[in-house]
């Protein structure tokens, strides 16, 4: 098992280092710098592009950048974003907890309705409410996230102007109200998101835990339970359910990076600062540091969620610590 | 895995049957079969040339009409003409990434699989690192800085990230047949290793390699339509679903049309590639003979 | 989508440029022009939030970058003067006092003495000095922090510090512009805040998003990408501002900023496009104010090899397929088209607010079998793929826009599908700003959607239309160079006689035009959607935000918003 943890986790920092380094040499061949994105003003002239180029680091060779990068990265630094004029590393702090309050609300939410959908599901095999409901699931499943991201939002934010259109909190007022008030706030700006974000991932998990449940069932201690007289539907909720969680309990892991990535795109419909907003923003702006730091994180939470994933799959079944 | 044994003796017969029987088989085959026909057609079909201007300062933003059916955009182009074309897009994209995953995934797999040892575990070692990439991020990197990337190169990119959910599902499978009995015997029998793959491992990989391969051509169509908004996908005029829907999306307010319809578009296709590729793996599962509870 | 900030094209050499108010008259239905309105005197109170999709990125007067920056620093940093209305930049008439109460002119005229107003004081409650403004042009003018502005104030000799409220300016030469140069181009800033930071660390220093200065308006609170508030400064010397406060609402998009803005929950938003004004119809909330402003888009044609910027382009180095390009494009479809009943056309390389413009010059007519027959003559002769060549050259090529524009892509778009009527095989190169920039830079582009925002004076367009441009601190993106067009602006730009300054200008215009560098598409139609309870002021041409710390709000049409702020902040 040890082995196994060691080389699961040098491979884990051996992709991080990878896909962070392939992104910082992407970055730096793309056309264009962070200097020509920042001034954007068109009168300005070459002299002061390349006196700001020279003052940021832009004119040495990739290869030097990038072990500056590495050893302000290796110190936790991240560097200096131009198109923020911060620290990456206080833009990052303040877009990370934003994606996951986002992608919390949104697994949670998902898991709840997919659940509840798979036992409703199960109950009845084959039967005309799992019919109906996997054809909508199936449905939900298929539908673009940014597209029903954009049709929710035209609904509830253009035309019925229930909730804001985008961002975090409301710009103006915010710091003025009251913490309940600001509380409302911040909730009525994450309802969409989250819902687009909750709404599809639903139905993946619906399906795993149908899928779970259906395997238990035929197992001894369901008949045996039926035998002691309990209902079919009581036996389903009580015993097959607590049998069938734990597979789907295992999905949290990887869904990690489903949402990660689900999140570039509702981000981008629903204006949500987060991470991937900010890092595909970062991407037209030509910012290096952040782009590069942006992917850095991005990577660290998708390898630790499929590692994760692992690590449960090898705890519950010996098996796989062989392969 | 304990029953993929059994899966070798499931008949052609049996899957036959049973996927006629299942109506969303019919409707996925029909639904995609109707969609590729547009698609092959829609030169000869499609109303309008899909990047005529038809009349820039009268005719654009036209909401739908008789005239033509799903409005016009912006610059006055037939927006049903253009979804005709952009299928062709879509589709030739997903279809041949999915394709080419299919292939170098079934490949590898077979390979790893059948040789084990050292050349199994590098190779799967690798295709865990795949896994663990944030592989729609790294592409959304790549495309963007890339600047301006050609269909065939796109669709080569999105392969890339495609072929090792094919690979893992091969290898078990081959893992499997490997002491099948009947492979055991054509082993034993001295028939040489590559034709033992090419006559028994490669047909009875290649139904699940299918079943994943046509489950995968819907979320490769979300992919692509996905990377079109973000517009770093198919670049204009050439049209897509998903770059009509970006066209449209700044407008959606006013222009309904122009993110609606391709986007129904969008999900009838994934949803008929999804119920298709369901109905081929319950047909295909063998778990289904056993479940003592089914109808 | 941040805006290219109108950074003037500027120049050291003398020119007699007199601004015309063309747009000083400007107005529409229900632009109260600062008068007194029925709803009585000018109350002080009131919040405006104005919704933008642009974050700043500096707030020190002298990096300005994106549209934004300028705006905020506009508002919280005084100059020693302000452009009158009618935006005279000739000597120092119209100019307005501001941190100067007063000044004198040596009689050399080679030296300025400007006078302080004892009342000025920073928003930290420190006393504005003389050797602030001292302070400002070194800084400004210090290589080391690399502003875009220096080569304007070039020359501007120095500084001296008479007394504690006396600032004397000296100039290298006499200039008609020399005043403007000085009290427009350097905003005073405190040398006690900024003073210890070195000029090359400043430009990414803290203090310089603390936003002191001496405006009507200083900085409350700046939350990077959500907002930034400005309030009243009560006690400031030219008096407090009508508003009780600004906020920037900072949306990440457009389409965010328009929405708060129809939403109700922004008084301002100042790009609306030509879709929003319908919604705009009997709204009694909100109205559509047009606003001056000095830019100008052309799609501009790379003059020179992009593979060796010493020999012509293989394509448009030959006058010939310009015009017949120029000739092929129905511009008035178009205009309508993207701007619909909006669209100001454009008529050569100028805004039609300057003076020196004139809307009558002859023009390429719209003629696609003109087009056709000129680019038979030239040799290029259509193949049988429809698309034209001459000796082996196929008459390919493909046009750079940024995508950060909504119009310019949809002017390329049209663009492609007008001269490929006429057999051209043309592609579009759509990439972000960054990308877009750097293809300037390296000249490496055939056609490019590019947009000017001009100096009020006729220097500007040496830097962007003349031979001499074409350098690395020239602006001529389009590597134009004709002799007849250089010497008339230098002519233009030399003369003292305002009357012939226009007649030179006109013919170096008239030869552009028939040159055809470039296809003149548009002036960007700007309209702001400004709540009608905001009572608006006199909107400059330079920028409409100039006269806002005397926008107000009537006291029976204030909101709850209004109140905010009133309430401490928890």
């Amino acid at each position: 098992m040890r082995r196994y943890l060691v080389s699961r986790l040098l491979q884990a920092v051996g992709v991080v280092f990878f896909v962070t380094t392939l992104t910082f040499v992407v970055v730096h061949l793309a056309p264009g710098d962070p200097v020509g994105a920042a001034l954007q003003g068109q009168n300005v002239t070459e002299a002061i592009r390349e006196k700001w180029r020279a003052d940021y680091g832009l004119d040495r060779p990739v290869s030097e950048q990038y072990v500056k990068w590495i050893q302000l990265a290796a110190r936790g630094e991240l560097g200096y974003s131009l198109s923020h004029r911060r620290q990456v590393r206080d833009v990052l702090a303040d877009a990370m907890p934003r994606t996951l309050l986002l992608c919390s609300f949104a697994l949670v939410i998902s898991f709840a309705i997919g659940i509840t959908v798979g036992v409703l599901q199960a109950e009845r095999p084959r039967g005309p409410r799992d019919r109906w409901l996997g054809r909508i699931l199936l449905l939900l499943y298929s539908v673009p996230e940014f597209w029903l991201g954009l049709l929710i939002l035209l609904l509830f934010s253009y035309r019925l102007r229930w909730f804001p259109a985008g961002g975090m909190t409301d710009p103006v007022t915010y710091d003025y109200l009251s913490p309940r008030e600001q509380f409302v706030d911040r909730f009525r700006h994450l309802v969409l998101p989250v819902l687009t974000l909750g709404l599809l991932s639903s139905a993946g998990i619906a399906r795993y835990q149908r899928g779970a449940l259906l395997a238990v069932l035929p197992m001894d201690w369901m008949r045996t339970a039926l035998a002691k007289g309990l209902s079919w539907k009581t036996a389903v909720r009580r015993h097959a359910l607590r049998n069938a969680l734990l597979p789907t309990i295992t999905l949290f892991g990887l869904s990690l990076p489903v949402f990660a990535t689900g999140a570039i795109f509702v981000e981008s419909v629903f204006s949500f600062p987060g991470m991937g907003l900010i890092t595909v923003n970062a991407i037209a702006a030509r910012d290096y540091p952040l782009v590069t730091s942006g992917v850095l994180v991005m990577s660290v939470i998708v390898v630790v969620g499929a590692l994760l994933a692992d690590i449960a799959v090898a705890v519950a079944d010996p098996r796989v610590r062989l392969g | 895995m304990g029953a993929l044994s059994s899966k070798a003796r499931l008949t052609g017969t049996t899957v036959r049957r049973r996927l006629r029987g299942d109506a969303r088989a019919w409707i996925g085959l029909g639904t995609l079969a109707v969609m590729i026909l547009i698609a092959l057609l829609a030169p000869w079909i499609a109303p309008y040339d899909p990047n005529a201007q038809l009349d820039i300062a009268h005719l654009h933003s036209q909401a739908p009409s008789l005239a033509h059916p799903f409005g016009t955009d912006t610059f006055s182009r037939d927006v049903l003409s253009r979804m005709m074309h952009g299928a062709r897009v879509s589709l030739a994209i997903s279809i041949g990434a999915v394709t080419m995953a299919m292939i170098f995934g079934t490949l590898v797999g077979v390979i790893a699989g059948y040789a084990g040892g050292i050349v199994d575990a590098v190779l799967m070692r690798i295709v865990d690192a795949a896994f663990s990439i944030p592989s729609l991020l790294l592409l959304i990197v790549v495309i963007a800085l890339w600047g301006e990337i050609g269909t065939v190169f796109l669709t080569f990119l999105i392969a890339g990230i495609a072929w090792f959910t094919v690979s893992r599902l091969v290898r078990a499978e081959t893992l499997a047949l490997r002491d099948a009995d009947f492979v055991v015997a054509a082993r034993a029998l001295g028939v040489p290793s590559w034709r033992v793959l090419a006559r028994h491992v490669l047909p009875n990989v290649i139904a699940p390699a299918i079943v994943a391969g046509t489950l995968a051509i819907g979320n490769v169509i979300l992919l692509e339509a996905g990377l079109s908004y973000l517009g770093i996908g198919v670049r204009p005029p050439a049209a897509s679903w998903g770059s009509i829907i970006q066209e449209g999306a700044e407008r959606v307010s006013d222009l309904w049309w122009l993110t609606v319809f391709p986007g129904i578009a969008l999900l009838i296709t994934v949803f008929a590639c999804n119920a298709l590729g369901d109905a081929l793996r319950d047909a295909l599962d063998p778990r289904q003979l056993h479940s003592a509870y089914d109808e | 989508m941040p805006k290219p900030v109108s950074r003037s094209h500027r120049r050291t050499l003398v020119s007699v440029a007199v601004v015309a108010a063309a747009f000083a008259t400007v107005s529409c239905k229900g632009t109260d022009s600062g008068k007194v309105a029925p709803d009585g005197p000018p109350g002080v109170g009131g919040t405006m939030v104005i919704a933008t999709a642009a974050d700043a990125t500096s707030l020190l007067p002298s990096i300005v970058n994106v549209i934004t920056d300028r705006q905020v620093t506009d508002l919280l940093f005084d100059r020693l003067a302000d452009l009158g209305d009618e935006m005279n930049a000739v000597g120092d008439k119209g100019f307005k006092p501001q941190l100067a109460e007063r000044w004198e002119w040596a009689a050399d005229s080679l030296s300025i003495a400007f006078h302080i107003n004892p009342k000025a004081k920073w928003h930290d409650g420190v006393p504005v000095r003389a050797s602030d403004v001292r302070y400002s042009l070194n800084l400004l003018k210090d290589p080391g922090l690399g502003s875009s502005a220096a080569p304007l104030v070039g020359n501007i000799d120095s500084v001296n510090v008479r007394d504690s409220l006396t600032a004397v300016a000296y100039f290298k030469r006499h200039t008609p512009e020399q005043f403007y140069d000085l009290v427009y181009q350097v905003a005073i800033v405190p040398e006690h805040i900024l003073g210890n930071t070195p000029a090359a660390k400043l430009r990414d220093s803290e203090v310089t998003r603390r936003g002191i200065g001496s405006g009507r308006f200083r900085l409350s609170k700046w939350e990077p990408g959500a907002r930034i508030e400005l309030i009243a400064d009560t006690a400031n010397y030219r008096g407090r501002a009508k508003l009780d406060r600004v906020v920037f609402a900072i949306s990440p998009d457009f389409n965010g900023a328009v929405t708060r803005f129809f939403a109700g929950d922004a008084d301002m938003f100042e790009n609306l496009r030509p879709e929003h004004l319908a919604k705009l119809l009997g709204d009694t909330a909100r109205r559509a104010v047009p606003y001056p402003s000095l830019g100008y888009m052309f799609m501009a044609f790379n003059n020179l090899d992009p593979k060796d910027i010493s020999r012509p382009h293989p394509i448009f180095g030959e006058r010939a397929v310009r015009r017949a390009l120029s000739m092929a494009v129905d511009r008035k479809a178009m205009l309508k088209n993207v701007f619909d009943t909006l669209g100001i056309p454009l008529y050569g390389p100028f805004p039609r607010s300057l003076n020196v413009s004139d809307t009558t010059l002859p023009q390429l007519p719209y003629d696609t079998v003109k087009a056709k027959a000129l680019l038979d003559s030239a040799g290029w002769l259509v193949g049988p793929d429809g698309i034209r060549a001459k000796a082996g050259r196929r008459l390919a090529f493909s046009i750079a826009t940024p995508s950060s524009s909504a119009a310019r892509k949809q002017y390329a778009v049209l663009l492609q599908d007008a001269m490929h009527r006429v057999g051209a095989d043309v592609k579009l190169d759509e990439s972000d700003f960054a990308s877009f920039v750097a293809k300037f830079a390296s000249r490496s582009y055939d056609v490019a959607m590019d947009n000017y925002n001009t100096d009020p004076s006729v220097s500007g367009f040496k830097q962007s239309w003349s031979t001499s441009g074409i350098g690395k601190d020239g602006s001529n993106h389009a590597g134009y160079s004709n002799p007849v067009v250089d010497a008339m602006l230098d002519s233009a730009i030399l003369t003292f006689d305002p009357a012939r300054t226009k007649a030179y200008a006109r013919r170096a215009f008239e030869t552009i035009i028939e040159d055809a560098p470039a296809i003149w598409l548009y002036e960007p139609p700007t309209r702001a959607g400004i709540a009608r309870r905001i009572r608006t002021t006199h909107m400059r041409a330079d920028g409409w935000w100039s006269g806002l710390a005397d926008w107000w709000i009537p006291a029976n049409e204030r909101s709850q918003r209004d109140q905010i702020g009133l309430r401490p902040a928890p």
